[in-house]
């Protein structure tokens, strides 16, 4: 009805008639037509996905307007913050549009984690899809770690600081690793070009390409169905086009604004200035994804048994909980019951653990 | 200016008024526009001769009623309830001003009631067209009550010529009631009204079970409500803005503040969302009901519902803003300080102009500067400000690390908040004129502190004692007293 409805209206149907003598565009309406979504109690958290995709978009058109008045150098780059943020007509909105969305983005991406990992989605044949998905979510997390020295203020110095201190005390390779990322002993201009040129080039390309992967996984294989509905005798499906993508597209309007209207109503704070030689601000931390993590470390001992480095056995739990995500599409294959239900509880723990360790990570 | 003020903690009194007022806003607006829903459906129904429409207005006008009648009214009550206790010098103007238009207005209140009552309880008891009829006096009533309250509130803010310059009433109340922004906030007003009768009657029509056909025409029918705000709106806005007071329009224009978080006035920012919500609201509506009507389901329906709330809330807080910080624009502030007072209370002093900061300043002792301080500030800032804590525009936040000499130049200059000075200015011609501009940068956002110097003195010791620098200072002072009764008490016992 609502393709109908468009083709009613003149003036599109001129451009549609144009653009479809030119490309096959109605030919890709028909395949996107024929796709479908199943209609279950569960169907909600399909729209992460797409949620996940506005911030996407949102965040590369706000990071491109900042970067026309940005200055990606030591000295300069706290007064050019400044300047977007109070010289610039609706500066500090964009500002806080990426830096909310940097933020919201990384919690949306969790959420379709978790939603899908519940929904057994990274069963066969969609394990590829899933590992893509954790790719996504990791290459997220290194955005938020570069995007935060940016500004340069106080919290984000020292922040970094700690960050970076923290992977240099990785055995073996931690302080090469930690040489590597800052571009010297210290944090410097050195640092900044590194955290800017990953920022703004690497991570970019990465995600595009991470991103167009996973979607090509999901038109391969589908939308994925819960166990239950897939034993169902009635089943309900919509069509992806157009019926999903308008509510998708409502979806989007919505969330869109509730986001303006967290960034307006609180705009994202810029601190004073950073002091390299100055002492590092009383209870500083990172942000709120990296905490569960970060109060794992702090949790160790200074030496476990006598001989092992605190720091190395928090990494090695971090590590191992990390890739227990990786490897349950090849542990739950959905062949052993016990196994599955196992996987749920772990998920659950997982989860619980990574809301209570971030709990008290801000405390 | 001689009444009581109502402390409430926290969130200051402005807030409760604020938050009654938007709830009954949100309700009220729908009691008219779906007035004119409720007509024109029932005469669709009428013209298609179709039952099933008459069926689903029954269903609707059962809504209609619980929520207007008894959430409208209750609130509308509130509303009286928290103007006259936080600002009851502004209750005592309106009254006073508009009380031939109040009077109209609930004779209005009382006959849309009344004829809401009718038109409910004789659904189907009647012929269809008699009873079409009723609905269409519901709604020119209820209009009534849009017209005559829409004249009041315009009038406290673009008060046309009922005021001279010096903040002296010159004109009649008529001046004030048909002032230049009358018309447009009228016509915005009816299609905003029109887009929430919309959006309430896409959430009913969203719960019609089994029959898709009605239920997607409804949908559809519905959402073509918000049409004419998006086809008229903005030009009425426009007009709007031009009929506003200079200063106003230079806030929204500009989106500047000198006092704002950033350069960018708080004002400016949840306008800009109101823009965004009404976008948002249109976007939403083609997406959702208009162009997908059989994806549309109740959850969507409430998303829209708390998306019209948001508008409402934006719209309102910002017509409000627009006055300050004045409570009638440019005749009484909003601690109840009339603009032509200033003079006198300043040569008279504050305390001898305020009945109740006066008996409350007897009971003090003669050398208690820091208590008559804390009158002057719950008598002329506590309409708008919190004293301690992390409350709403709380001083003590605001006030920031300024120590004694700051906080007493702050004072100094808000004293003169609302002189204008003369100033040449000479334009890309090589013309020069003379404007004039204000003298401090809180000029348009704060009233002018008034009173005699020793009053405006004790003011600035009670700031100083609730800021965080004199916080502090208070409390090194107790822990030297405190560990120098140690070290006598330990000396005594050697």
């Amino acid at each position: 009805m609502a393709f109908e409805t468009f083709k009613k209206l003149n003036l599109l149907k001129f451009g549609y008639d144009w653009l479809n003598q030119r490309v096959p565009l109605e030919a890709a309406i028909k395949f996107a037509g024929k796709k479908e979504v199943p209609v279950h109690q569960h169907s909600l958290w399909y729209y992460m996905g797409g949620i996940c995709m506005l911030f996407v978009v949102l965040q590369l058109v706000t990071g491109l307007l900042l970067m026309v008045h940005y200055v990606p150098t030591f000295e300069d780059a706290y007064q050019s913050v400044m300047n977007i943020n109070n010289k610039i007509p609706f500066g500090w909105l964009i500002r806080s549009m990426h830096s909310w969305g940097a933020n919201l983005f990384i919690a949306v991406l969790v959420i379709h984690m978790f939603s899908t990992y519940f929904m057994k989605a990274y069963r066969s044949p969609r394990e590829l899809t899933w590992f893509s998905g954790l790719g996504l979510i990791g290459l997220a997390m290194v955005f938020g770690f570069t995007g935060y020295l940016l500004p340069m203020d106080e919290i984000a110095f020292f922040a970094t600081k700690v960050g970076v201190d923290v992977a240099g005390s990785a055995p073996f390779v931690g302080e090469l690793v930690a040489y590597f990322v800052r571009g010297g002993e210290e944090i410097g201009q050195g640092t900044m070009s590194r955290f800017f040129l990953i920022h703004v080039c690497a991570l970019p390309a990465a995600l595009l390409g991470a991103l167009g992967l996973h979607l090509l996984l999901i038109q391969i294989h589908g939308i994925s169905e819960p166990e239950y509905f897939k034993k169902l005798s009635i089943k309900k499906y919509e069509k992806f086009f157009p019926d999903f993508i308008l509510n998708d597209m409502f979806i989007w309007v919505a969330v869109t604004l509730l986001f303006l209207g967290i960034v307006c109503i609180n705009p994202w704070p810029l601190g004073p200035t950073a002091d390299p030689a100055a002492a590092a601000p009383i209870g500083i931390r990172p942000e709120w994804y990296f905490l569960s993590q970060f109060q794992v470390l702090k949790m160790m001992p200074a030496k476990f048994l006598g001989f092992i480095e605190g720091e190395h056995l928090g990494m090695a739990i971090i590590g191992a909980a990390a890739s227990t995500m990786a490897l349950v599409p090849f542990l739950d294959t959905g062949k052993n019951p016990t196994v599955s239900k196992l996987a749920t509880v772990w998920g659950v723990v997982f989860l619980i653990a990574l809301a209570v360790l971030t709990y008290l990570g801000l405390q | 200016m001689s009444y009581p003020v109502w402390e409430v903690p926290n969130i200051g009194n402005g807030w409760v008024i604020g938050l009654i007022a938007i709830f009954h806003v949100f309700i009220s607006h729908f009691a008219i526009g779906g007035g004119a829903f409720l007509a024109l459906t029932e005469t669709l129904a009428l013209k298609k001769n179709d039952d099933r429409i008459y069926d689903y207005i029954k269903k609707h006008s059962k809504f209609f009623l619980l929520l207007t009648t008894v959430l409208g009214a209750v609130s509308g009550v509130g509303i009286w309830w928290a103007i006259g206790l936080a600002n009851p010098s502004g209750t005592q103007v309106l009254i006073q001003n508009f009380g031939l238009f109040w009077g109209a207005e609930w004779v209005f209140f009382a006959a849309e009631l009344a004829t809401f009552l009718a038109y409910y309880y004789t659904m189907g008891k009647m012929d269809k067209k008699q009873h079409c009829t009723i609905a269409w006096i519901y709604f020119a009533i209820s209009f009534g009550t849009l017209f005559v309250i829409n004249g009041i509130l315009t009038g406290m803010l673009t008060n046309g010529g009922w005021l001279g310059a010096d903040g002296n009433i010159v004109g009649t109340v008529y001046d004030s009631f048909f002032n230049p922004a009358f018309w447009p906030a009228l016509f915005i007003r009816l299609f905003i009204m029109f887009a929430l009768a919309g959006i309430y009657a896409l959430l009913t029509a969203s719960t019609i079970k089994g029959a898709d056909d009605l239920k997607h025409y409804l949908l559809r029918y519905s959402a073509k409500w918000m049409l004419p705000g998006l086809i008229a709106g903005p030009l009425f806005l426009v007009w709007y803005l031009f009929t506003l007071p200079p200063a106003t329009q230079q806030v929204i224009l500009s989106g500047l503040s000198a006092i704002g978080e950033g350069n960018f006035s708080l004002m400016a920012k949840v306008i800009f969302l109101a823009i965004v919500c009404a976008t948002s609201l249109i976007g939403m509506v083609i997406v959702g009901p208009f162009l997908n009507p059989k994806g549309f389901n109740t959850t969507f329906a409430l998303i829209l519902l708390a998306s019209g709330f948001g508008f409402m809330f934006t719209e309102e807080w910002s017509r409000e803003m627009m006055r300050k910080p004045y409570v009638i624009y440019n005749y009484m502030y909003s601690n109840g300080l009339r603009k032509n007072q200033i003079a006198e209370v300043n040569a008279e002093g504050f305390f001898k102009n305020h009945a109740w900061a006066r008996a409350e300043s007897q009971t003090l002792a003669k050398e208690d500067d820091l208590g008559r301080g804390k009158l002057m500030f719950r008598y002329q800032c506590m309409s708008c400000h919190t004293a301690t804590g992390t409350g709403y525009r709380s001083m003590a936040r605001l006030l920031g690390e300024r120590d004694e000499n700051a906080i007493q130049n702050l004072i100094t200059l808000m004293k003169d908040n609302h002189v204008l000075v003369p100033e040449e200015v000479t334009d890309a011609d090589g013309n020069k004129t003379i404007v004039k501009k204000a003298k401090t940068p809180y000029n348009g956002y704060m009233p002018p502190v008034v009173g005699h110097q020793d009053e405006l003195d004790a003011l600035s010791k009670y700031l100083v004692s609730i800021s965080k620098k004199g916080m502090a200072t208070q409390e090194d002072a107790t822990a030297q007293t405190h560990m120098a009764s140690q070290s006598t008490s330990v000396t005594q016992k050697s």
